[in-house]
C-alpha cells in the first residue's frame, strides 16, 4: 500500500533525465531544460532515464555502455536522433523534438508504476579487476606500498608538485566523452595532485557544433543583419547557460536560455542579465587571472578569445552595411577567463543592439566572401578545432579554475551542416516574414 | 540501575537505527560493479583512489600549537617563578627547548614564508 502510494508520488515528480550529449544533440537539450516537468541531472545516479541525444561514434560505444550501466534500476533509455546500441535494439527511438518531453514523461510514469521493465544491464556484474588477496596486508601487492588493489596500481607520488612543493599522490583518470562539465565528445587523460591538474592530455576533440543556417546563407548572398546578430547572441547565450550551470547558478542559467529563445530579445534584457551576473558574483569566480592565452593561441581560437585580449579581428568591420550601423569591434585588453566572459557579455549586448538597429532600417549584409561566425572568422577556411591547446593551458590550474577556463573557451570545430538540418529545430522566422 | 536503563536505551536506539536502514533495503539488490565505479563520463580511473593527501594547513597548525602552548604555560610559570626561582627557570628552559624543535621543523617546512 505504502509502496504503491510512494510510486504514484514518484511518477508525478519531475522526470530526472541524464543526457548523453552526442553529435548535434545539444539543441534539443536546451529546449528540454526549459520544459516544466523535466529535470536534467548531472549524474547518472540521480536519473531514471538515460537520454542519448544525437549520434555517438562507434569508438565511444564502450564509454556509453559504462554510463548506461551506472543508472540505478529501474531505468529506461530513450534515443533521440541516435541509433540504439546493438544490445538495446528494441529501445525507444525518437526523431521528433516536439514529441520528446511527452515521451520522457510517459516512460517515467510507466517505469514508476511498474508497467515498463528496467533497461537490461550491458556489462557483466563482476569486479573489473578481481581482488587478488596477495601481500601481508591483503592489499593486492607485496610490502606496504606498490600493491595493485582491485587490479589498479596505488596512486603514487610519481611527480613533483608544481604548485608549492607540498607533494601529494598523483591520481590519473580518463574523463569524458560524456562528462557534463566538459564539452561533449572531449576525452582527456588527467593527472591530479589533490585539486591541482598536474597534466592534461586531450585524446579526442569535442563534437562539431552546428551554426544556424543564416551564417551559411551569409556566404551565398545578402542576409538581414538582424537575423545574423540574433543568431550570434543566441549562440553566446547558450554557452553562457553552460558556464552558469557549471558555476551552480541554475536560475541564472535558465534566464540566459530564456533570453536565447525569446522571440524578440532586447538589449535591455541582456543588460539586466549582466547586472544579475555581477550581483551574484559570477565575474568574481574568474578574477584570478588564470587561463591566459598568448597571442598565437588567442588568434588560433579566434572569435571572442581573440578579441578579448585586443586583437581586432572581426570580418564585420569590412562590411559597409555594418559600418553604416557604426559597428566597431569590442575589445577588453585581457587574455584570461574573466576577460573572455566580459567580452561574451559585451558581444551579446552589442549583437542585440545591432539587431534592433538593423531591423528598424531593414539592413542586409553586403559582403558574402566571408562571415564572422560566433566561433571566429569564416572566409577561405573554417575556424579550426583547437582542443589540443588545453594540454598546455590547464596544467598548474586548480580544478575549479580549469573548468571555468574550459567553459570560457570555444574550442569545438564547426559542423558542415546547419543547426536546422541537424537538430530539427524550427528555422527562425525572417524579418520579412515577421513583418508580414 | 541507571547503567541498566542506559544499556536498554542504547540497545533500543541501535536496534531502531538498524531496522530503519534495513527496511527499505530488504528487497533491493546490491548495486552492480559497473554501477559502483566512479562516474567519469564514460572514462576509467587508472590508479586506485586510495591516495595519500597532504594536509596543507598542518605546519601552520603545528606552529600555532607551539606558540600557544608556550604562552599557556608561561602565565602560571610567572607566578611559580617567584617561589621556585632558578629551578623554575631550568624547567621552563627544558620546556622551551622541546617546543623549539616544533618551531624549527615548521621553519624547515617553509611555514614562515608568505606564499
Amino acid at each position: 500500500m505504502a509502496v504503491s502510494w510512494l510510486q504514484r508520488l514518484a511518477a508525478r515528480a519531475a522526470v530526472p533525465v541524464f543526457p548523453v550529449r552526442g553529435m548535434h544533440g545539444e539543441e534539443v537539450l536546451y529546449r528540454l531544460a526549459l520544459t516544466p516537468g523535466i529535470k536534467l541531472v548531472d549524474s547518472p545516479r540521480h536519473a531514471s532515464i538515460l537520454l542519448v541525444a544525437g549520434g555517438v561514434p562507434p569508438d565511444q560505444h564502450d564509454a556509453l555502455r559504462r554510463v548506461h550501466d551506472q543508472l540505478p534500476g529501474p531505468f529506461a533509455t530513450l534515443w533521440y536522433r541516435s541509433e540504439p546500441l546493438d544490445e538495446l535494439a528494441g529501445a525507444t527511438r525518437l526523431d521528433d523534438p516536439d514529441a520528446l518531453p511527452e515521451a520522457l514523461k510517459t516512460i517515467h510514469r510507466e517505469l514508476m508504476s511498474g508497467k515498463r521493465g528496467s533497461s537490461p544491464r550491458l556489462l557483466p556484474d563482476e569486479p573489473p579487476n578481481p581482488w587478488e588477496g596477495l601481500g601481508d596486508d591483503g592489499h593486492g601487492g607485496k610490502g606496504m606500498m606498490g600493491g595493485v588493489p582491485y587490479g589498479r596500481p596505488m596512486a603514487m607520488n610519481m611527480t613533483d608538485d608544481i604548485r608549492d612543493g607540498l607533494t601529494l599522490d598523483s591520481l590519473t583518470v580518463t574523463l569524458g566523452p560524456f562528462l557534463p562539465m566538459l564539452p561533449p565528445g572531449l576525452t582527456a587523460e588527467v593527472t591530479l595532485q589533490g585539486d591541482l591538474i598536474q597534466s592534461w592530455t586531450t585524446h579526442s576533440a569535442p563534437y562539431p557544433i552546428a551554426l544556424e543556417s543564416v551564417f551559411f546563407q551569409a556566404l551565398q548572398g545578402p542576409v538581414p543583419i538582424a537575423e545574423l546578430e540574433r543568431a550570434r547572441a543566441r549562440y553566446h547565450l547558450k554557452r553562457l547557460h553552460f558556464a552558469l550551470r557549471l558555476a551552480g547558478l541554475d536560475r541564472l542559467a535558465l534566464e540566459a536560455l530564456r533570453l536565447a529563445f525569446a522571440p524578440h530579445p532586447g538589449q535591455d534584457r541582456a543588460m539586466a542579465l549582466r547586472r544579475r551576473l555581477v550581483r551574484c558574483g559570477f565575474f568574481r569566480l574568474t578574477t584570478t587571472g588564470r587561463g591566459r592565452l598568448d597571442e598565437n593561441q588567442a588568434r588560433r581560437v579566434g572569435g571572442i578569445a581573440a578579441r578579448a585580449p585586443g586583437l581586432e579581428e572581426d570580418l564585420r568591420s569590412r562590411d559597409a552595411a555594418y559600418r553604416r550601423l557604426e559597428f566597431t569591434p569590442i575589445i577588453q585588453g585581457g587574455a584570461d577567463t574573466n576577460a573572455r566572459w566580459c567580452q561574451t557579455l559585451a558581444e551579446i549586448e552589442q549583437a542585440l543592439q545591432l539587431a534592433d538597429q538593423a531591423e528598424r532600417d531593414a539592413v542586409h549584409t553586403q559582403r558574402s566572401d566571408g562571415v564572422e561566425t560566433p566561433r571566429g572568422p569564416w572566409h577561405e577556411q573554417w575556424p579550426e578545432e583547437a582542443s589540443d591547446l588545453l594540454d598546455d593551458l590547464l596544467p598548474g590550474l586548480e580544478w575549479d579554475e580549469a573548468m571555468s577556463t574550459l567553459a570560457s573557451l570555444d574550442l569545438a570545430p564547426l559542423s558542415p551542416w546547419s543547426l536546422e538540418e541537424t537538430s530539427g529545430a524550427p528555422v527562425p522566422t525572417s524579418v520579412e516574414e515577421r513583418r508580414a | 540501575m541507571e547503567l541498566l536503563t542506559l544499556f536498554f536505551i542504547v540497545l533500543i536506539a541501535t536496534g531502531l537505527g538498524l531496522l530503519i536502514q534495513w527496511l527499505p533495503m530488504r528487497h533491493q539488490p546490491m548495486p552492480t560493479y559497473p554501477q559502483r565505479a566512479p562516474f567519469l563520463g564514460g572514462g576509467l580511473p587508472e590508479t586506485h583512489a586510495w591516495s595519500r593527501f597532504h594536509v596543507r594547513y598542518y605546519p601552520m597548525t603545528l606552529l600555532l600549537i607551539a606558540f600557544e602552548m608556550e604562552m599557556m604555560f608561561m602565565y602560571p610559570w610567572a607566578v611559580v617563578f617567584v617561589e621556585q626561582g632558578m629551578k623554575a627557570v631550568m624547567e621552563m628552559g627544558m620546556f622551551l627547548a622541546i617546543l623549539s624543535v616544533g618551531i624549527v621543523y615548521g621553519w624547515r617546512e617553509g611555514v614562515f614564508k608568505w606564499q
